[in-house]
């Protein structure tokens, strides 16, 4: 009896140590490797450039980098690294870095570090004027050193970049009257030099989710639209749409759906925003409130102010997650993933008629480990899908049957 | 022989614990099947397992309170599951616990760079989202609670189970 006991002491004693020795020594990964290359990336970033050439920004090893491909993602040029030291890079599931080209092949980038022990966030950007032979050195997007994350990329038609972030420093004024403070506030900053100086921050919107990826596109020449998991009345955190008037003015808050999710929590899982050609507003999103839960989609005509009623997507028993839409010249399509317990599968719909209908989803790729975020990327022609995955590396896959 | 065997084991622990005397219980690893263990583990008894983060705002304001629970109720077992998304840190992870008082309890951290099938083994439906808590009844019933826990629910749930006995 007591030996029994003794040996259950000693089996505690050594498992104890041995996980105390696996805690403190390599932690599990999602990533394949560590090194700063491409394979070892937890996170990629795609824009066509211009030419048609494929730029693709990535995160691994704490270091940022780009390179190019002439052959749609079969080879990529040597990397350049943008970052000069390993950093404690953004590695929430919702960050990723940022990269928009402009006409004249100038890459604007942005990306998030964590600049303290406490996680605050600081939003970095860079830009290349020699075509990614070379990054200008790192600058904060704003002198604020409170908190920023979550920052998106648009590039409007004329060449202006225009970028939105989600930025905590409202925070100290409420602490300091002894004011309750929910969330943060919706920042955004605008370039006329392709991402070399950023004007001084604006505030869009306070008191919205912290913890969320934004969508970010240009509705119109000017008028940046944003979407983003606000916080309404009570604490509910659903989806709005902003439209800018123009780059320097904010426009109203219009509410996507009534998901009715109260929660006081990190979702780590914002929504996606497209503008078709004609106008037309694609949304994609998250939700788990009392009135639905899981993936939608909803389009709207009329700028945001009302939307079609949310159309479910994906397999309810498959945990459908992390949706992008995108719509180009001839059509929209739909990416998210699935996951059956074992094997993550990128889910495709494509829509014909600006969204009215979808055609039924079907797995377009598939992976065994861990993966990116699936992302869409168009040529202006054709539209594929962007996916980083653990086991299988980095997918570049053309989208045939799209509309 | 077998009386020897037990002394060499004996003086094993007595190395071992001695090594440890003052340290708190360490960070478990929480990987594929860690699930299904925590669940037997605590079998029959009222658990409370509470997910959390380091970069999570709303945690860091709930992990005290939860402490505090805890402290208040040895009848209740707490586990607490860092499961932020990976890379999981564990010292920050550790030194946020014993801030808020819950060194003692039983504490895993997320590590498997497959994040969502760990999670799909604890419930298929969640997303990722945290604080999160799942309340588990004497009977293995399960009540999931998303977002930061009302303390006064916490109380109430666990009246009710010390009042079934």
């Amino acid at each position: 009896m007591i030996r029994t006991g003794l040996l259950g002491i000693v089996a505690c004693v050594f498992l104890q140590s041995a996980a105390q020795g696996q805690m403190h020594g390599k932690h599990a990964s999602e990533a394949a490797c560590e090194e700063p290359t491409l394979r070892c990336a937890t996170k990629a970033t795609p824009a066509f450039g211009p030419d048609g050439t494929l730029w693709l920004v990535w995160m691994a090893g704490g270091q940022v980098s780009v390179a190019s491909s002439q052959d749609a993602g079969r080879s990529f040029s040597v990397p350049t690294q943008v970052t000069t030291t390993r950093l404690n890079l953004d590695w929430g599931p919702d960050a990723r870095p940022k990269i928009v080209v402009d006409r004249k092949g100038g890459i604007a980038l942005a990306f998030s570090t964590f600049r303290d022990e406490a996680f605050n966030g600081q939003v970095l950007y860079t830009r290349s004027a020699d075509g990614g032979k070379s990054f200008a050195k790192l600058k904060p997007i704003t002198a604020n050193n409170e908190s920023q994350r979550f920052e998106a990329l648009a590039l409007d038609q004329d060449g202006t970049v225009f970028a939105a972030w989600i930025d905590k420093r409202n925070r100290v004024p409420a602490k300091e009257a002894g004011r309750k403070y929910e969330g943060a506030g919706l920042f955004f900053a605008s370039s006329r030099d392709g991402g070399a100086t950023y004007t001084e921050a604006g505030l869009a919107r306070d008191n919205t989710c912290e913890c969320c990826r934004l969508g970010l596109t240009f509705a119109a020449p000017g008028r940046p639209a944003v979407i983003f998991r606000n916080i309404f009345d009570g604490g509910v955190r659903d989806h709005a749409v902003m439209t800018f008037t123009d780059l320097s003015t904010p426009g109203e808050i219009r509410r996507v759906s009534d998901d009715d999710w109260q929660i006081n929590a990190c979702p780590h899982h914002g929504p996606s925003l497209t503008v078709a050609p004609n106008g037309t507003y694609h949304v994609a999103w998250y939700t788990n409130g009392k009135a639905r839960k899981g993936l939608f989609y909803a389009h709207s005509r009329d700028e945001g102010r009302t939307f079609s009623a949310p159309m479910a997507l994906g397999h309810p028993g498959r945990n459908p997650t992390r949706p992008y839409v995108l719509a180009g010249a001839k059509g929209t399509v739909m990416v998210w993933k699935e996951f059956d317990g074992e094997t993550t599968s990128v889910q495709i719909a494509t829509s014909r008629d600006d969204g009215e209908t979808w055609s039924p989803p079907k797995a377009i790729s598939i992976t065994t480990d861990t993966s990116d975020h699936p992302l869409l990327v168009s040529n202006g022609g054709q539209i594929y899908l962007s996916w980083m995955t653990k086991a299988d590396g980095y997918r570049l896959i053309a989208i045939e049957d799209q509309p | 022989m077998r009386r020897r065997l037990a002394a060499i084991l004996g003086l094993g622990v007595l190395i071992a614990s001695a090594s440890a005397l003052g340290a708190p219980p360490s960070l478990k690893p929480f990987e594929r099947g860690t699930w299904q263990s925590v669940l037997r583990g605590h079998t029959g008894r009222p658990t409370l397992v509470h997910f959390w983060g380091v970069t999570c705002g709303p945690c860091k304001v709930e992990l005290p309170l939860l402490g505090r629970f805890a402290k208040d109720h040895p009848e209740i077992d707490v586990v607490t599951i860092s499961a932020d998304l990976v890379p999981n840190l564990p010292a920050a992870t550790q030194s946020m616990l014993d801030k808020a008082g819950l060194s003692s309890t039983e504490n895993f951290v997320f590590n498997d760079g497959f994040a969502e099938r760990l999670r799909f083994e604890i419930d298929p439906a969640w997303q990722g989202d945290i604080p999160r808590t799942m309340l588990i009844s004497r009977e293995g019933a399960i009540t999931t609670i998303e977002g930061s826990a009302e303390i006064a629910d916490l109380e109430k749930w666990s009246a009710q189970q010390l009042s079934k006995h």
